[in-house]
């Protein structure tokens, strides 16, 4: 009894705690309005016109202040960030005919594996914990036997995604090909000349004087470093629009050896791809679904271990794969505990910050072995979207972060339902949360992306309207399904 | 004649042969199986196969692509056969549904459609069914297989190998008249039941030992009838009007049992070929008149017959033959019992057990359009036959002919053949 009537007393004493802190301006600022306003009462009319007059305003006086205001204000309206507005995105949904069920994977896999039983085994084991469901997809051209990933092939898949999901994205919001002013797309492991956005330039016909960009290299999280480009493009050109293609080709990249650490990819990796719109102009603000509020990039790239975790490279028989280290956990650990100081101070409310300083130096002064605060990141942030690598990935954030199971459920739902599909997976999640019903109008929603490098990114948007279902996305003919249980382990 | 191919070499005149999966659109619930009934299980060494052909007008647009959304739609009705065969403790076989797929095999041919079809035997449309047997592994072993061949022309060849334990030859084409529409876009009104009743109603349930079935040595998990000798194939056209209706006395109403006459005269050709011993005793395999219509799921349901003669074949008339024919006694309740025994470890051979005849002459087979075209040649035959030798009389592109494929032990062919040309079936 008194260990829940603490514990009920504790929850008081944070909540009060919280609110004295975050609004302390304005718990400072009543009690001096109060007075102002009670001297003015007591004062009474009068006495307040001969204080004003007595105070000799000339004309030259009020003009000048006036002008002053105005340039003070005029200076900083003008170097105050443009907003950057996301009008509206769309997620390819690849068609019923590219479904890979798990027996139909381990069939494959055990015709073109026969003679590594051991490695036809762990991609069993991996497939059995990885947390996907039976409706990912992978490209027609994977589905052969043994596949067959020609350039051709990986273009058609290139083609079939982007054009597909840029289409949906014309359909949704309205935009005409000729109106883009910025196109960036980012696709770490296909790289064909003439690039991809070439392609989607040629197709579409977009105009010749665009700022096109490619990114590829970048890993899973070059979708948020594509928003950070288009985030600072848009900061120099005003009045325009950018459109992003996140999406990653797995054609070209299947791996077609037998070495362990380099077949895992092939198990988690699936076909997917998105198409968003930005945009900077006032007149899309009224349509926008989401505003960006910030974005931060952390690489830790110059530590050798984190360099060296995901690496492409060719096996002892020559054929190209990923191959992932056994420390990649912890890498993600550590990059994400750099991403979270530098977002910290930017998200987290007052009384959050004053108490991870306070932990902060108690622990530098008084005693190391204090633990360390972890800030409450759910003050911040309504919806949390997790880019769904792996569910090791999932886990380790929800352990760190200390989020609930529903926190995370769009980002396990989307590794359910479409598996890991790199850069666009966070565009899935959000989906998610749309289709689900759960976005409202000002709510935040944290972005988190991790890559090959080793990089941590995160963006912060907030909803400025609330989206009303049902929506039209890849969730539409799925999301009453949804949540699902996900076992442990999946008896193959 | 069982040609096992492998990836990438060519089977004869096909080549650069590429294999894939397809499989149903939606998940099937896990956990869910298939039980075979005894019947299905005493046809598990039989592999049923048909070949399509069509022109290149109708064929030239289709693409690989379209062709395997369409087998999607397919599978979505039959879920179940994508799924892949286990055993449970007691070694009874069923079917794990899945999701597991069908193989999908693309070929090309350097031949045109007019040449291919200028062949008088028309056994060669066997090169246009990829098939392998169930096993040695029943878990990554497809239960059909779908062969799609260009032809030079542009005209396309669609094989449909199918194990026979999922269902009979009437079964199959249900199915791939089911794909042809889907492939011509006719929206689907009438799905294929799948839950529907999988028994038979059989006048006959007194039949403890049928002679129509045989039983052999266990064969493991490999399924394929195991035979001493090499058999051989040979397809040919009969005019009905020239070369049957002679062999029979005119009827007063104009209708001869075309089947029955030609089974009868076949029966008598090799019985004078296979002097010591006579085969007495067939088997008539045909469609259940009393099935409900249309054919109610994807099952065995054929009758499954056996004649018996007290006289010698070689010297009777045809017209005694047909008679004995008509008289023949349905044997699938006692294959169902025989079939499902032992907890279905038993191994049996039904096509070949005796010589056997299926009728398949009332199925339309031509029926199945695409984009409104018949196809220009269709044939079938059974693979995995046992030594006693099948025959399968079906209809031809014109009506008033007959297609008749004989599988043979190779030794005995050259003989029949000469049998056929002395009582004018094939021309000299």
């Amino acid at each position: 009894m008194s260990d829940i009537s603490s514990s009920v007393k504790l929850k008081y004493v944070k909540l009060g705690y919280q609110y004295l802190v975050n609004h302390f301006l304005t718990l400072l600022l009543i009690p001096f309005i109060a007075t102002v306003a009670i001297e003015l009462l007591r004062m009474g009319s009068q006495e307040i016109f001969t204080v004003l007059y007595s105070l000799h305003f000339e004309v030259l006086h009020i003009l000048c202040s006036s002008f002053l205001i105005i340039f003070v204000s005029t200076v900083y309206f003008m170097s105050k960030p443009r907003t950057v507005y996301l009008v509206d995105y769309s997620c390819y949904k690849p068609p019923v005919t590219c479904r890979v069920p798990f027996s139909s994977f381990m069939e494959h896999s055990r015709l073109i594996l026969k003679d590594n039983p051991k490695s036809v085994e762990f991609q069993m084991r991996i497939l059995e914990r990885s947390g996907l469901g039976e409706e990912t997809c992978l490209p027609p051209a994977i589905h052969y036997l043994p596949p067959a990933p020609t350039m051709e092939a990986a273009r058609n898949e290139a083609q079939m995604v982007i054009f597909t999901a840029m289409e949906d994205l014309f359909k949704k919001t309205g935009l005409k090909p000729k109106d883009i002013d910025i196109l960036i797309v980012n696709c770490s492991l296909f790289s064909p000349t003439p690039s991809l956005s070439a392609m989607i330039i040629n197709k579409y016909k977009l105009r010749s004087n665009i700022k096109s960009y490619n990114l590829s290299g970048m890993g899973c999280s070059a979708g948020l470093i594509s928003v950070d480009v288009a985030r600072d493009l848009l900061q120099v050109h005003p009045n325009s629009n950018a459109v992003i293609i996140s999406t990653e080709i797995i054609t070209p990249n299947y791996y077609k050896g037998n070495e362990r650490a380099m077949l895992l990819p092939n198990c988690l990796f699936r076909m997917g791809g998105a198409a968003v719109l930005l945009s900077n102009r006032r007149s899309d603000r009224w349509r926008a679904k989401y505003k960006l509020c910030h974005l931060v990039r952390t690489h830790q790239g110059a530590d050798d271990k984190a360099y060296y975790c995901v690496m492409e490279e060719e096996d002892k028989e020559g054929n190209v794969g990923i191959n992932l280290s056994k420390d990649l956990m912890t890498i993600a650990g550590e990059a994400l505990k750099a991403n979270i100081t530098t977002i910290g101070p930017l998200v987290l409310p007052a009384s959050e910050q004053l108490l991870f300083l306070s932990s902060l130096i108690g622990r530098k002064i008084f005693n190391p072995k204090w633990k360390p605060y972890i800030p409450d990141f759910k003050q911040a942030f309504e919806h949390f979207c997790i880019h769904a690598g792996g569910r090791a990935v999932i886990d380790e954030l929800q352990k760190s972060l200390q989020l609930s199971g529903e926190h995370v459920e769009a980002s396990r739902m989307t590794l359910h339902r479409f598996g890991n599909t790199s850069s666009s997976s966070l565009w899935y999640e959000l989906s998610y949360i749309e289709a689900q019903g759960r976005m409202k109008r000002n709510d935040r929603v944290w972005q988190i992306a991790f890559g090959s490098g080793f990089k941590c990114n995160s963006a912060v948007w907030k909803c400025i309207r609330t989206i009303k279902t049902p929506t039209d996305g890849p969730w539409s003919d799925c999301i009453e399904r949804y949540p699902v249980f996900i076992p442990e382990v999946v008896k193959l | 004649m069982g040609r096992s191919q492998e990836q990438g070499e060519g089977q004869g005149p096909i080549h650069s042969i590429r294999l894939s999966t397809v499989g149903a659109a939606r998940p099937t619930e896990t956990g869910t199986t298939h039980e075979p009934t005894g019947l299905d299980l005493a046809m598990k060494l039989h592999y049923l196969k048909a070949a399509y052909i069509y022109s290149p007008e109708t064929a030239r647009d289709l693409t690989v692509r379209h062709m395997k959304e369409s087998m999607f739609m397919l599978f979505d009705q039959i879920a179940w056969t994508t799924g892949r065969f286990s055993r449970r403790d007691s070694g009874r076989p069923y079917i794990k549904c899945n999701d597991c797929g069908t193989r999908f095999v693309e070929g090309q041919c350097n031949l045109t459609v007019e040449e291919w079809l200028s062949q008088p035997d028309r056994s060669v449309d066997e090169f246009l069914v990829y098939h392998q047997p169930i096993g040695p592994e029943l878990a990554i072993s497809p239960l059909i297989y779908v062969q799609l061949t260009r032809f030079k022309c542009g005209g396309l060849g669609l094989g449909l190998s199918w194990a026979n334990i999922i269902g009979d030859s009437f079964s199959l084409f249900y199915a791939f008249n089911f794909w042809t529409k889907a492939i011509t876009g006719e929206t689907i009104h009438a799905p294929i039941p799948s839950k529907g009743d999988r028994g038979f109603q059989s006048p006959n349930p007194t039949v403890k030992d049928p002679v129509s079935v045989k039983r052999i040595d266990p064969v493991g998990d490999l399924w394929v009838t195991p035979n001493n000798k090499k058999m051989a194939t040979y397809c040919f056209n009969l005019s009905v009007a020239d070369q049957i209706s002679p062999h029979f006395p005119a009827n007063g109403d104009n209708s001869i049992p075309v089947f029955e006459i030609i089974a009868g005269i076949i029966w008598k050709c090799v019985a004078k070929v296979r002097a010591e011993p006579e085969p007495v005793t067939v088997t008539i395999i045909k469609k259940d008149p009393n099935d409900l219509k249309p054919n109610n799921a994807i099952r065995n349901s054929q009758v499954i017959s056996s004649v018996q003669v007290d006289f010698p074949v070689a010297e009777a008339t045809v017209e005694e033959l047909v008679r004995s024919i008509g008289e023949a006694k349905d044997e699938r309740f006692g294959i169902e019992e025989i079939g499902g025994s032992c907890d279905g470890n038993l191994d049996f051979v039904v096509y070949g057990a005796k010589l056997t005849f299926v009728d398949l002459s009332g199925e339309d087979l031509y029926g199945a359009r695409v984009m409104g075209k018949s196809p220009h040649s269709v044939y079938f035959n059974v693979e995995g036959v046992g030594e006693e030798g099948l025959v399968v009389v079906y209809a031809a592109a014109k009506s008033e002919e007959r297609v008749v494929t004989v599988t043979l032990p190779e030794e005995e062919m050259e003989m029949v053949k000469l049998e056929f040309k002395k009582c004018g079936m094939i021309a000299p």
